[in-house]
């Protein structure tokens, strides 16, 4: 993609939702929510009216703290509010309240490696985290020549994530930003959706020749997905290089991506960018937390994702992909803990059956897997019945009848059903000479031809109807057939 | 009317059962026009709000409310509480109750309240102060005008004008009264992040319980009365600082020890203040904008900024927008640090000046528990400041529209209130007789350190009574 003398410098700043009950500054009026109706989640302070003071929501405060200790961040004892000033309709207040000039958290990193999808390691520095509020919504022309505003989102509460320019490519930006979510969602700071909106991500963007210093950059906003990110950022780095080589400078603007013309264009020039008139913010006295509030939430932070990774490839010695699948998947982690704790099996066949067999089935059923029908303790019953009590063609049953809503334990099933493997090594025996007796041609062929051992097994299988032990039966086969 | 009406029969019947609801049940008071209330309008004085209810009403209104006063009316006020002589008000301006050849202003901004005192419509009004504007209509007026610390009272429902400086204000006719309305809303406000905290508030007490007593009424024996030399300015007429004088010798006359004392960065007070007030106010009236409430323009300009543009520009009086041009300059990121910053550097001086000079500790700081009250026994120190409340008695109507013109000389007229509103401390207008050239009420002010409220009504109750 790149011309070879040329190399894309990125950084990243992130707007993440926090996923508390109610907003930033009004903690008893109004719960936060998405998707309720139009206005509905609307406080006289969220609408700015006269009078009306701030009141900052602790929970809030607690997963700001969670997120930067999490991103290995200095967390501030002291940081202080401030007023970033403009005019727009989903603005009520005329001003935004954000930490321009002392921020909640500053410093931090986050990693990405060749686990995490890249062919070399990688550490993006954190410039500052901020707690500030959302807007609103506006949409124009929804009704024609007007524009309309909803106030719900008006005032929750956010963290900006300010990046260093420390990425090269628009692979290195996507990666980072999917490390970033799957941090967030294992704090449970953020539902991190960029489709929803709950994380959104605007992208600092320059091209320079390799050694020399920084170029002049630009600035990519409202791209709401990672495919469009990755995507801008090419379209932005082709565009910027082509201006150079062209004998054109970069301007320092604002740009938007078009992703059905895959060109980014101009929102606005330095020139006509607005003086936001930093204020500190008089209602708010500085946020002041103990050291022994930071330490409590250090202490209590849950186990992040790198952790998680290192758990399930070295103690659990799951392969990669299987450790791939879980991971992507961040709710999955603590059902596989929970099924782990309730089987004898070990952790690859437990694996295998929540990434191939589970998921499979509630994806064929369009069931998200926020709504997983199976219990633990039920897949931990399953997991041990395999091949010990019942043939992995039958336990593959089971657990469609639990997806479908049975929930009872495997072994209740086999029981009540009559299910078990219940033929022993003498049952199998007679069947087997039936078929050897039939088949004097394939008993012939087999002293030289392995594949038809394995055809026998097959008949064996299919003659007792899934009730013998799979194993027993290649052991039998083989006993014979030498 | 009939509600009003109404109100006051449930209140006798309370009395006549002998159960009140607190010692103001059934009294009158007036509320100015930028706290909240559900059940009047509340416009700020301001073409802006003119039709505008609030949903809910202001803590302190509430807490009138509950002791049973019957809150008769808002009152006129400059336009969100910008001006200082109340000429600045979309509904006209309010006429000083004193008779004189000609009509005299009642002062600002919180001119309606003092004027609905003074004229005896009310027991009390609610007033707001920003850098004078509850203690200029009083001494205009002639009656108490009180600003307790900032924090003391709630200024929740308080429409902001600068908020940092904002404090709820009392006007009452007697210091006595300025008391019970005071106990009545002196009280922590969970909905005010800027409210004084209960620990805080029993700091102060455990303070100054322990500091010396004041004797008996009439006997200031033990009282030290700091007369701050910055405060004789050149603008101040001979028959106010006649008036001061004779403040200073009654104190006296009651055994007061009293001491001169310097607060050397007064003279930049002005200058901090209307750099800090304007920043803020127009940071506070972006909200004013059309969208959800209050006054939206009919014009349909297109090649202007779509609504704003001239809805603020209708909306808003010339007042209102000066300060709103200057504040917003002060902030652009050219001026911030020459301007903005710097006034807040100011600032801190003019607070450190009265930490300087009280024997009391401010109890925003620290103490350090090797030196409790460093400033206790200090020959120099002082309990209370005495200067004058204005360099002026009430402007008439001509004499303010000739000036009109240059806001800056307008600007001067809080040269005496503005530093306290700047340290935050507490601050009292006793009305001090008339003034000789003109028969106008006089007021004199009394300052005390930050939390010390106590200590400036009890002095105030001893001045009022010459």
């Amino acid at each position: 993609m790149l011309k070879a003398t040329w190399e894309a410098v990125v950084g990243l700043e992130v707007h993440a939702q926090l996923k508390t009950r109610s907003k930033l500054f009004s903690e008893e009026a109004t719960p936060t929510s998405f998707n309720a109706p139009v206005n509905s989640r609307v406080s006289v302070i969220d609408a700015a009216f006269p009078g009306v003071q701030p009141s900052l929501n602790k929970a809030c405060v607690d997963l700001a703290v969670k997120t930067a200790l999490a991103l290995k961040c200095k967390v501030h004892q002291k940081s202080c509010f401030d007023r970033k000033h403009y005019f727009y309709p989903d603005l009520p207040q005329g001003y935004q309240i954000t930490q321009q000039y002392e921020p909640i958290a500053t410093g931090g990193k986050i990693i990405v490696d060749t686990l995490d999808g890249l062919d070399h390691d990688l550490e993006v520095k954190i410039h500052q985290i901020q707690l500030e509020q959302d807007t609103g919504k506006s949409s124009r022309d929804l009704v024609p020549g007007h524009t309309l505003v909803d106030l719900n989102r008006a005032g929750t509460g956010l963290i900006e994530i300010v990046t260093k320019p420390d990425m090269r490519s628009s692979k290195e930006a996507g990666l980072v930003v999917k490390k970033l979510q799957s941090i967030l969602r294992a704090v449970g700071s953020c539902d991190a959706n960029m489709e929803e909106g709950s994380m959104r991500c605007d992208v600092n963007v320059s091209v320079r020749r390799f050694g020399e210093p920084f170029g002049v950059r630009c600035e990519l906003k409202n791209l709401n997905s990672i495919r469009s990110l990755t995507d801008g950022i090419d379209a932005e780095v082709a565009r910027q290089i082509e201006l150079l080589e062209s004998g054109q400078p970069v301007k320092q603007e604002t740009r938007g991506f078009d992703v059905v013309r895959n060109k980014t264009f101009s929102l606005r020039s330095k020139e006509t960018a607005p003086d936001y008139r930093y204020m500190p913010e008089p209602d708010l006295p500085p946020l002041l937390l103990s050291q022994d509030y930071i330490q409590t939430a250090a202490d209590t932070l849950p186990e992040l994702p790198d952790k998680t990774r290192d758990r399930l490839l070295n103690e659990y010695q799951l392969d990669r992909q299987a450790a791939t699948v879980l991971l992507s998947h961040s709710d999955m982690i603590h059902y596989f803990d929970q099924v782990m704790a309730s089987t004898t099996k070990d952790a690859k066949v437990v694996a295998n059956w929540i990434t191939h067999d589970l998921f499979g089935i509630l994806s064929v059923r369009s069931i998200p897997l926020q709504r997983n029908p199976v219990s633990p303790t039920q897949l931990g019953s399953l997991c041990n019945v395999v091949g010990e009590k019942v043939s992995g063609k039958v336990a593959k049953s089971l657990l469609q009848r639990m997806v479908d809503g049975d929930s009872r334990t495997a072994d209740e099933i086999i029981q009540s059903d009559g299910l078990a493997l219940d033929l022993d090594e003498e049952a199998v025996r007679q069947v087997c000479q039936k078929i050897m007796q039939r088949e004097p041609a394939k008993v012939a062929q087999s002293q030289k031809n392995q594949g038809v051992k394995k055809w026998f097994v097959g008949q064996v299988m299919r003659e007792t109807r899934g009730k013998a032990d799979a194993r027993m039966v290649n052991r039998v086969v083989e006993g014979m057939l030498t | 009317m009939s509600a009003l009406h109404a109100e006051a029969q449930a209140a006798q019947q309370r009395l006549d059962r002998g159960q009140p609801l607190s010692a103001f049940d059934g009294l009158g008071i007036a509320v100015k026009d930028n706290f909240c209330t559900s059940f009047l309008p509340t416009t700020c004085g301001s073409k802006m709000l003119e039709d505008f209810t609030s949903p809910y009403n202001a803590t302190v209104v509430d807490l009138c409310l509950k002791a049973g006063t019957i809150c008769v009316g808002k009152t006129n006020m400059d336009e969100f509480g910008m001006g200082s002589a109340n000429a600045f008000s979309y509904f006209g301006p309010t006429i000083n109750p004193h008779k004189s050849d000609t009509p005299r202003l009642a002062g600002g901004s919180s001119g309606g309240s003092a004027a609905a005192v003074a004229s005896g419509m009310v027991f009390g009004a609610l007033g707001s102060d920003t850098g004078g504007s509850v203690r200029l209509p009083a001494s205009y007026c002639g009656i108490v005008g009180f600003k307790p610390s900032y924090g003391r009272c709630s200024r929740y429902g308080l429409v902001a004008y600068a908020n940092s400086l904002d404090t709820v204000g009392l006007l009452t006719r007697t210091v006595e009264d300025a008391k019970v309305l005071y106990s009545l809303l002196d009280q922590y406000d969970i909905n005010d992040p800027t409210s004084m905290p209960s620990e805080l508030r029993n700091k102060v007490n455990v303070m100054t319980t322990r500091r010396r007593k004041m004797e008996a009424r009439g006997d200031l024996t033990n009282v030290r009365i700091g007369i701050p030399k910055e405060y004789h300015v050149k603008e101040l007429p001979e028959s106010i600082l006649r008036l001061w004088k004779k403040g200073i010798e009654h104190l006296k006359g009651l055994n007061a020890t009293i001491v001169p004392i310097s607060l050397p960065h007064t003279p930049y007070s002005l200058s901090c203040y209307y750099v800090l007030a304007p920043a803020e106010a127009a940071s506070n009236l972006q909200r004013y904008d059309g969208v959800r409430y209050g006054y939206r323009s009919k014009t349909q300009s297109e090649e202007r900024s779509p609504l704003y543009e001239d809805t603020r520009m209708e909306g808003f009086g010339e007042e209102v927008l000066r300060r709103i041009l200057l504040g917003t300059y002060a902030l652009t990121s050219e001026a911030f640090d020459n301007y903005y910053l710097q006034a807040l550097k100011v600032r801190r001086l003019v607070r450190q000046d009265f930490d300087n000079v009280f024997a009391l500790q401010n109890p925003l700081i620290q103490s350090d528990p090797n030196h409790d009250t460093p400033n206790d026994d200090n020959e120099n120190t002082v309990d209370v400041i005495l200067t004058p409340s204005a360099i002026s008695t009430a402007p008439s109507m001509s004499e303010f529209s000739k000036l009109a013109g240059d806001p800056v000389h307008n600007y001067l007229n809080d040269v005496m209130t503005v530093p306290a509103s700047l340290a935050g401390i507490p601050a009292l207008s006793i009305p001090f007789g008339t003034d000789e050239t003109d028969g106008l009420p006089v007021g004199l002010q009394l300052l005390s350190q930050y939390g010390d409220d106590e200590m400036l009504l009890s002095v105030g109750r001893v001045l009022q009574d010459v």
